[in-house]
This record gives structure tokens, sequence and C-alpha cells, in this order.
């Protein structure tokens, strides 16, 4: 695994001997290392079951690990201020839950007002400019159950953009997607990389190949894979994964 | 805690202001007890006993107040100290001696039969009922002489005299016994197609009941009683309601002086009911939360909210009330405001933490990784969504609320109930004016329902509710 230090101004996530497991005795991550690379776009992939969305609520702070840590430029992410961390990894759930009483927009400019202290009108055109940025500007005011599942899922990334993360965690991006929404959702998501830096976990490897050029490859709570997504592929195909 | 905050302080301000004021000879009756208590054509308390609460309260030099309550609580509520005494055409039995002391009596009555004139039973005497419906009012001394002494007889119950009549002139019993006097009176003045029947079944001696320590006051009644005898007092008053001229007047009371009354009435229902929904509201908030709450320093707080909403769920409101009224001795008021305010708390709890628990958890979690306080996204996040859960729900609290209230009417507050009752007993039109109150709190809570189901159906449209 690569794990060697980056620039002095790069943001970099590293984790070192990370083991977590359930109270019911579950081991769910067995001693993973991984310092995440400058790429824009990196993919945990992995069957469920597999570790992958326990790795990722390690590193969004919502599960504590029993054993090794998980550094964010440097420091231990237990010991950063809550708004400090959150004001850099941003976290894009399975289930998106984007706030069905708020519009579009108002799900977009509650952290930065009520968090940052943005006045609402700042927060507004700032929203608006991500919006058309991210290609939606039309769903502003439409609530959640109003939009489609393709659209909240980009309402959801655009949330989590309005706070400038380093990085955004995305867990399981394509559950909500058919096959054709995807693949357009991972041309979407590449243009979008610029100044965050994305880690996706899935288990749909085509979209795998499609967004991230990077990626490692889970199983019973450790790394089996790691390297070029194609070059993943090639060597680690989605048949032998489900055999195991 | 806010709860036994609420109730601690209304509990001191109860006993720092005395129920009864040392400066006033306060008196209780119940005013739908036509000719000796009733509401005249001008809307006022009147009647043989009022005058002779009056008569009393000047002759011993005490400004009279006179409380008007219900009958089957008069005693318990003389008990609490709600009042000094009952002037309220109260018989003397041994049971009640148990309890208090009587003054020198003021009039003699006897119980009497009356029936249906068409007799369909043909019955003419108390012996001959067996088996038979025989009504009596709620809590008098006949319902528990015809229980004792005639045990075939089937002994109905009802609140009061009216609506005795209304079941004997649609024959649903076979008679009733009452009040020799008064029976007479109330036939002649209602023109009911009713006769007594038999001989008085007993004699009764009417007399004034006070508290047991309350020595003093009784020596000052039985002066004023024996002085009001002897110089002809007595007999005036009676004449005054049991002279023809007197009783034919009884049941013209104008029509804007009842619609005032109801009106009046059916205000301090609201008032009421208003006051009780914004302290049950206030309280069942940070109620709700606490009920969401198992772990950690909330544990204690939460079992502590836990057992009261058990219990306020668990018992009846009417003994709620009665409790407050004489078991902590408050006010009628602030004890009708409490109960129904922590009755309403207790329910509204239970359909806040119905609400915040329907939140999906992810949905705080979001509210997490945008960096939001434990406090903001409960504010923004999970309150808005479980409120407008919630929201169908509470409208119905509230409207089961508004229809609470017409139990207040048992600890002597002038609600709707109480008034209507008071109309119904010079009026003699039950129908009318039941049916009038029905509609007044139907008026009230039609909008709500309506309110609960557009909000229920605009909640669902926006996708706020599970379906």
């Amino acid at each position: 695994m690569k794990d060697e230090s980056n620039g002095r101004d790069m943001p970099m996530i590293k984790i070192k001997n990370l083991c977590f497991s359930y109270p019911d005795g579950t081991e769910a991550v067995k001693n993973i290392s991984i310092a995440f690379p400058e790429e824009n776009i990196f993919a945990i992939m992995g069957q469920s079951g597999s570790g992958k969305t326990t790795l990722l609520n390690c590193i969004a702070r919502f599960l504590i690990p029993q054993k090794g840590a998980v550094l964010l430029n440097g420091r231990n992410i237990k010991e950063m201020g809550e708004k400090e961390f959150r004001k850099k990894v941003g976290v894009v759930f399975q289930q998106l839950n984007l706030f069905p009483h708020l519009t579009v927009l108002e799900n977009m400019t509650l952290a930065p007002c009520k968090v940052q202290g943005k006045a609402i009108s700042d927060a507004q055109t700032d929203a608006m400019s991500m919006l058309e940025r991210l290609g939606i500007p039309e769903l502003r005011d439409n609530y959640p159950s109003q939009v489609s599942g393709g659209q909240a899922q980009r309402a959801a990334i655009a949330r989590g953009l309005m706070l400038s993360p380093q990085y955004m965690l995305l867990d399981e991006p394509t559950s909500s997607l058919d096959a054709r929404t995807g693949s357009e959702f991972a041309g979407w998501l590449r243009e979008l990389h610029e100044d965050t830096h994305f880690i996706i976990v899935t288990h749909d490897l085509l979209f795998a190949e499609q967004t991230a050029a990077r990626g490692v490859v889970m199983r019973n709570g450790e790394f089996k894979e790691s390297g070029e997504i194609s070059a993943i592929l090639k060597t680690f195909s989605y048949r032998e994964n489900t055999d195991d | 805690m806010i709860c036994f905050a609420l109730l601690f302080f209304c509990v001191q301000s109860a006993h720092s202001q005395e129920q009864t004021s040392p400066e006033e000879f306060t008196t209780a009756l119940t005013g739908k007890y036509p000719p000796f208590s009733y509401y005249n054509a001008k809307g006022e308390l009147t009647g043989f006993d009022v005058d002779i609460s009056r008569e009393i309260a000047g002759r011993i030099g005490q400004p009279s107040r006179i409380v008007v309550t219900e009958w089957d609580g008069i005693l318990a509520g003389l008990l609490a100290q709600k009042y000094d005494a009952i002037i309220g055409s109260m018989a003397i039995t041994d049971q009640r001696r148990e309890k208090v002391n009587f003054s020198e009596p003021y009039y003699h009555s006897g119980a009497q039969l009356f029936v249906h004139r068409d007799n369909p039973n043909k019955v003419y005497a108390i012996e001959e009922c067996d088996n038979l419906r025989i009504a009596v009012v709620l809590g008098e001394t006949y319902q528990y002489y015809l229980e004792r002494n005639y045990p075939e007889i089937e002994v109905v119950t009802f609140k009061s005299t009216i609506e005795i009549f209304e079941m004997l002139e649609q024959k649903r019993i076979s008679g009733f016994v009452t009040d020799k006097l008064v029976g007479l009176w109330q036939l002649k003045s209602t023109n009911r197609p009713f006769v007594p029947v038999g001989t008085m079944l007993y004699k009764e001696q009417i007399a004034i009941p006070v508290r047991r320590q309350d020595e003093t006051l009784l020596a000052k009644i039985n002066e004023a009683l024996c002085e009001m005898h002897s110089d002809g007092t007595i007999k005036n008053i009676h004449d005054r309601y049991f002279g023809s001229a007197e009783s034919k007047k009884i049941s013209a009371m104008k029509t804007s002086v009842i619609a005032a009354k109801l009106l009046k009435g059916f205000g301090i229902t609201l008032i009421i009911a208003a006051s009780a929904i914004i302290i049950g509201f206030v309280l069942a908030v940070p109620c709700g939360v606490l009920l969401t709450h198992k772990k950690g320093l909330l544990l204690l707080p939460h079992l502590l909210v836990r057992t009261i909403v058990d219990f306020l769920r668990g018992t009846p409101v009417l003994i709620q009330l009665l409790f407050v009224w004489m078991g902590l001795g408050l006010r009628p008021f602030p004890a009708a405001i409490l109960t129904l305010g922590i009755n309403a708390m207790a329910y509204m709890a239970e359909v806040i933490r119905a609400g915040l628990i329907s939140v999906d958890t992810g949905q705080s979690l979001a509210g997490q990784a945008l960096g939001l306080s434990g406090l903001q996204r409960f504010s923004y996040i999970v309150w808005p969504q479980a409120f407008r859960i919630a929201i169908p729900p509470l409208m119905n609290s509230v409207v089961a609320l508004i229809k609470d209230t017409a139990l207040i009417a048992i600890i002597s507050i002038p609600e709707i109930i109480r008034e209507t009752q008071s109309v119904i007993s010079v009026t003699f039109e039950p129908r009318k004016y039941y049916f009038l109150a029905a509609l007044m709190f139907f008026v009230v809570t039609i909008p709500l329902m309506k309110l609960s189901g557009w909000l229920e159906r605009r909640i669902k449209r926006k996708g706020y509710a599970n379906d």
C-alpha cells in the first residue's frame, strides 16, 4: 500500500492500523492502513458485508475505532473540533438523507447559515451558483420528494459541497440510480473534482471504473487488491469476488 | 420537573389564598333546585335557600358569598373547606352526621312518590313498586332510603329532577321520589302530567351542615335561625317562593338572559380549554423529548416523566380533577386548568414522542455531517419533521380536551354544562338546551377537525409523513 508523505499543503487522509468491531463481536475492519492518494476520485469497492461502509463511518467519525487512527492532514481526527472536522470532510449517505421539510435550496443553505454564520442572501447566491454549476438550477424550490433519484443524488452532493470540504465521502452513490443514470452520474462526478477529493464506497465495479482511476477492494474487513482500477478489474473479476 | 414545579407553585398559591375568606360567610347550593335555588328572569341567583343564606349572613354580621356547585360533591366540598356551610335544602341523616354537624332544622319536608297521570303500572303506593324503575337524584337521601327499605325496587339515579321529568314523560321510568314541596311546585310550574300517589314515605328535617370544628359558627347560625323563626322571617321567605304569584313567574327567563348565560358559560369553557392546551403543549415538548432519551444522565428524568405520563393516561380525568380540587386544595379555576393541562401534556407528550422517533436517525446524522450542533439538529431538522407528523394527532388531543372540559362542572365552575343545566332547571327544556350546548362545542371543534384533516393531506403531499 502506498504510504509515503505527500506535498506539504496537499490534503491527505491517512489511516493507520485501524480496527473496528461491533458490540456483537463482528470484526468489520481488521488492521487497515492506507494513505488516500491525490486522485480526485478514489474508490473503495467490495461486496456488502465486506466492511467498506464501516471504514467510511470511521473516517467520517460516526464510529470510533477500537484501535488505530485516522489522520487528516497529519492530525488525528479524534482530536479535532467537530466544526473544524465537518468543514473539511463531507459525507453523502447511501440514503441521501435530504431534509424532506426543506426545499433543495433550503437544504443547501442550512449549514452555511447556521454553522458558518453566513447571511441568508449570501448563502442563497452561493447555493444558486452551485446548482447552476451542477446543472440543476430548476430544482431550487422543489422538495426532495418532488425530484428524481438522480436529481436527489446531485442535490445531496451539492448540499455537501456548500461547505467546500477537502474530502467528500460518498456511500453507495449508485444505489438509488438505474444503470443508465449511474453512468451519467459517473460522468457528471468526474467533471466536479476541482478542489474536493471524493472517496467513493461502492459495490458497483463498473461505476467505480467509470468514475475513479484508483481504488481498493475490501473483503472480510481487509484490503485485497489496490491500485489502478482497470488493473484491479483484470485480476479481480466480479465473479471471483462473488464466489468467495 | 416543570410539571412538578408548576404543581408546587399552584399548591403554594392555593394555600396562601385561603379557600374561604374569614370576612365572608360562604355557603353552597346547586342553583338547580327551584324554588329553593335557581336563576330568575334576569339570570340572577335566587330562591328560598338563597334568601335564607343572605339573611343568616346579615344576622351574623358577615357579607354573604354563595358558591354554586354540584349536589353529589357538595359535602366533600364543605369538608375540603371550599365554603363554610351548605344552605341547599340538605336533610339531616345519621350518615351525614358522622362527618358534619347540623344546625337546628329551618324547615321540614318529606319524601313523596310521583307517577305519570296515565299510571300504566297501576301503582298507588311505594310498596307496589317492586321490580319497577323508580328514579331519584344522585346523592339525595331518597336513594339510600329506597335501597335500604325497598331492595326489590330498581332505583335509577339522575343528575337532577329535570332529567327525571323527561324520563317519566317518555314513560321510560315508572315514577320518582323527591321532596314533596319541590315536586308539587315543579309540577305546577311545568304543567307536567304527573301526580303524587300514596302518603309521604317519611318526614325529613332540613338543616345547615358545617364542619365539626366550626362550633362557634354553628352557634351563630342556630342563634340566627332561632330569631328568624320567632320573628316570622322564615315564614315570609317561604311565602315569597311558595305563594302562587311567584311560582308562576319563575320559568319566564328572558331569551337574552339565557343567551348571555350560555355564551358566558361557553366563554369560560373556551378560556379554560385554551389555557390547558397552552400549558399542555409547553410541557409536552420537553416531556416528549425526555420520553425518547433513556440513557445516561437523562435516565432518571426519563423514568420520572414516563411514570407521570402513564399515571395520567391510566387514571380517569374526573378523579384527577377531584383530587387536585379537594386533595390539593386548589381553587376551582386553577384546579381545572392544571388538571386538564397536565392531562393534555400526558397525551401530547406521547404524540410528540411518537413523532420524534418516526424521524429517521439518518436525518440527524446528515445534520451532524454538515456540522450542525445537537440543538441545531433538533431545532432545524428533527423537530420540524416530528411536529408536522404530530400535528394531526395533536389536533385530536386538542379536540378531546375541549370536550373534556364538560367534566369541570363537578368542581363548581360555571362553564357551559353547568349553565345549561341551570337554564334547564327553570325552563324545563332539556332537549333544546342540551342540543344548543352540543352545537356550541361542535362549532368550535369542527374547524379544528377540518384543519387537522387539511394539514394531514398537505403533509402527505409534501412527503413529510410516511403513508
